[in-house]
C-alpha cells in the first residue's frame, strides 16, 4: 500500500516560492492500477515522484509498506527504490547501450532474486527481435517498450509511469497501454500511471485522482471501457473522430 | 632542382639520430601528460560535476575549491608555471632540468586541470533525465558515475581528449627552457638558434603530423563509440 498524508511540497527557486502540492492525502491499494490526472503543471509529477523518493515533501508523509519515507536511511532507500520500476516520458535510454544492455542495467545495480531474463523481459513486449539494436534505430514505441521492459525485468512491486504515452501518436499510444496492462495482469504489481491523457487512465486504471493547481480535486473509480481499439488502423479512427460530432 | 633536394635529405638524414631521439623526449612528456589527465584528470572532472549544485554530491565548498584550482592553473601562462615549479620539482625528484622525465612534473599539472575541464563539459552535456533515471533504479553515485555517466559521455570524452593530448603537444614544446628536450625544442635550437631553416621546417612537419595523426584517431575512435 502506498499512502500520502498531508503531503505539501513547496518548490523554492531564488525569490520565487511556488506551491507544487497542497495537503494531499490518498492512499493506493496494493495490485491497483491508480490514475493521477491533470494537465501540466498541476503537480502530478512531483507526487509520483515521492514514491521512489526523487522528490521529498516539505510537510507531511509517504509510506509504502509499512515504512515511512521521510526518515529511513539511504540503505533502506535503495532496497525501497530496488522494488520499484519506472517509465519515463522521454525513455530515458542509454544510448550508447544495445537494447539488451539498458533492459538488463538494473540488474546491474542490485541483487534481484526473482528477476526476468533479459529475454523475458524482451519477449513480454514483444522486441526480442531487437535485442541487439541500439536504442536510436528504434521508433517511439519501441523505445518505450525498451523502458518497459527495463522496468519490468526487476519484477517490481511497484510499477511507477511518468506520461508514458504522452511523446507517442494515439496508435501507439494504445499499443502501449496494452502492453502496461497486459504487465499489471501477469506480474500481480501496483501501478501508479500519471498522464494528462484521460483515454490512457480509463483504459488501464481502477480508480483515478484528479489534481488542479496542486490540490487533489477528487478520486473516481474508473468505469472500465472493453472497447479494444489498438488492433485498428489509424485512418479507421481518424473517420471515427473527424468524421462524427 | 634534383641535387638540392638530394642536399636536403643529406642533410635530414645528418641530424635525423637528433631528432628521432627529441621526439622519444616529446614522447616521454607526452605519456606522463596522458597518465595523468586519465588517472587524475578524469577523477577531478567527475569531482568537479559531481559536486556542482543540482547533482549528487553537491558540495558548495568542495566545489568552489577544486574549480579555483583549475582556474589557477589553467590561467598559468605555461612558461611561468614550468619555472615556477622548479624548487618543487628540484625537491622531489632530485633534479628540476635536464632530463623529460623532470620536464614532465609541469606537463603532468596542466595535463590534470586541462582534462578535467574537458571531462566536467562532457559530463554536464548529459540529459539530466539520465541521472534521474539511475537516482529511481536506486543506483549509488559509484554506480551512477559508472554505468550511466561515462556511458553516455564516452564518444565525447574521446573528443576532449584529443584536444587534450594536441594541447600537451604543444605545451611540450616549451619545455626546452628548462632542457626538457623534445622535438619543439629541437626546432629551436638547430632551426632557429643555428639557422638551420630546413630542419626546422622539417621539424614543424613533424609536429603537424603527429597532431593530424592525433586528431584523426581521436575522432575515429570516437565514431566507433558513438551510438546515439
Amino acid at each position: 500500500m502506498i499512502e500520502f498524508d498531508s503531503v505539501t511540497k513547496i518548490f523554492q527557486e531564488k525569490d520565487r516560492v511556488f506551491t507544487a502540492l497542497s495537503d494531499i492525502s490518498l492512499s493506493i491499494s496494493k495490485g491497483e492500477a491508480f490514475g493521477i490526472a491533470g494537465k501540466s503543471g498541476a503537480g502530478k509529477s512531483t507526487l509520483l515522484r515521492m514514491i521512489n523518493a526523487l522528490e521529498e515533501p516539505t510537510s507531511g508523509t509517504v509510506t509504502i509498506e509499512d515504512t515511512t519515507l521521510n526518515n529511513v536511511n539511504k540503505i533502506h532507500l535503495r532496497s525501497l527504490k530496488k522494488r520499484t520500476g519506472m517509465v519515463f516520458q522521454q525513455f530515458n535510454l542509454l544510448y550508447n547501450k544495445t537494447v539488451a544492455e539498458n533492459v538488463h542495467l538494473p540488474l546491474e545495480l542490485h541483487n534481484h532474486p526473482t528477476h526476468l531474463t533479459v529475454e523475458e523481459a524482451l519477449h513480454f513486449v514483444g522486441l526480442k527481435d531487437k535485442k541487439d539494436q541500439y536504442p536510436s534505430q528504434l521508433s517511439g514505441g519501441q523505445k518505450q517498450r525498451v523502458g518497459i521492459a527495463r522496468a519490468l525485468i526487476t519484477r517490481p512491486d511497484i510499477l511507477l509511469c511518468d506520461e508514458p504515452t504522452s511523446a507517442l501518436d494515439q496508435n501507439t499510444t494504445e499499443e502501449i497501454v496494452q502492453v502496461l496492462k497486459k504487465a499489471h495482469k501477469a506480474f500481480d504489481m501496483t501501478i501508479v500511471v500519471v498522464t494528462h491523457d484521460l483515454l490512457v487512465i480509463k483504459a488501464l486504471c481502477q480508480r483515478a485522482a484528479v489534481l488542479e493547481n496542486g490540490e487533489l480535486e477528487t478520486i473516481i473509480d474508473v468505469s472500465q471501457s472493453n472497447k479494444q481499439t489498438a488492433d485498428r488502423p489509424y485512418y479507421e479512427r481518424a473517420i471515427e473522430v473527424l468524421g462524427s460530432d | 632542382m634534383i641535387e638540392t633536394i638530394n642536399l636536403y635529405f643529406e642533410h635530414v638524414l645528418e641530424y635525423l639520430p637528433r631528432m628521432l631521439e627529441s621526439l622519444g623526449e616529446t614522447g616521454i612528456m607526452l605519456f606522463f601528460a596522458i597518465l595523468a589527465a586519465i588517472l587524475l584528470g578524469i577523477p577531478v572532472g567527475t569531482l568537479l560535476f559531481l559536486t556542482s549544485s543540482g547533482n549528487p554530491m553537491e558540495h558548495h565548498l568542495l566545489n568552489r575549491l577544486v574549480n579555483t584550482l583549475v582556474n589557477i592553473i589553467r590561467s598559468f601562462p605555461f612558461l611561468l608555471l614550468v619555472v615556477a615549479m622548479q624548487p618543487f620539482i628540484r625537491q622531489i625528484y632530485g633534479r628540476a632540468t635536464g632530463d623529460p622525465i623532470a620536464a614532465s612534473f609541469p606537463m603532468i599539472v596542466i595535463a590534470i586541470a586541462l582534462y578535467a575541464r574537458f571531462v566536467e563539459q562532457s559530463l554536464n552535456d548529459i540529459p539530466k533525465a539520465i541521472i534521474e533515471t539511475a537516482q529511481s533504479m536506486g543506483a549509488t553515485t559509484w554506480q551512477l558515475v559508472w554505468k550511466f555517466l561515462y556511458v553516455e559521455a564516452r564518444s565525447s570524452l574521446v573528443i576532449g581528449f584529443t584536444t587534450a593530448v594536441i594541447s600537451f603537444v604543444s605545451y611540450s614544446t616549451i619545455m626546452g627552457v628548462v632542457g626538457g628536450g623534445g622535438i619543439g625544442d629541437f626546432a629551436i635550437r638547430y632551426g632557429y638558434q643555428r639557422y638551420e631553416t630546413d630542419i626546422m621546417y622539417t621539424a614543424i612537419v613533424l609536429i603537424i603530423l603527429l597532431v593530424g595523426l592525433f586528431q584523426w584517431l581521436g575522432l575515429k575512435v570516437a565514431k566507433i563509440l558513438d551510438k546515439r
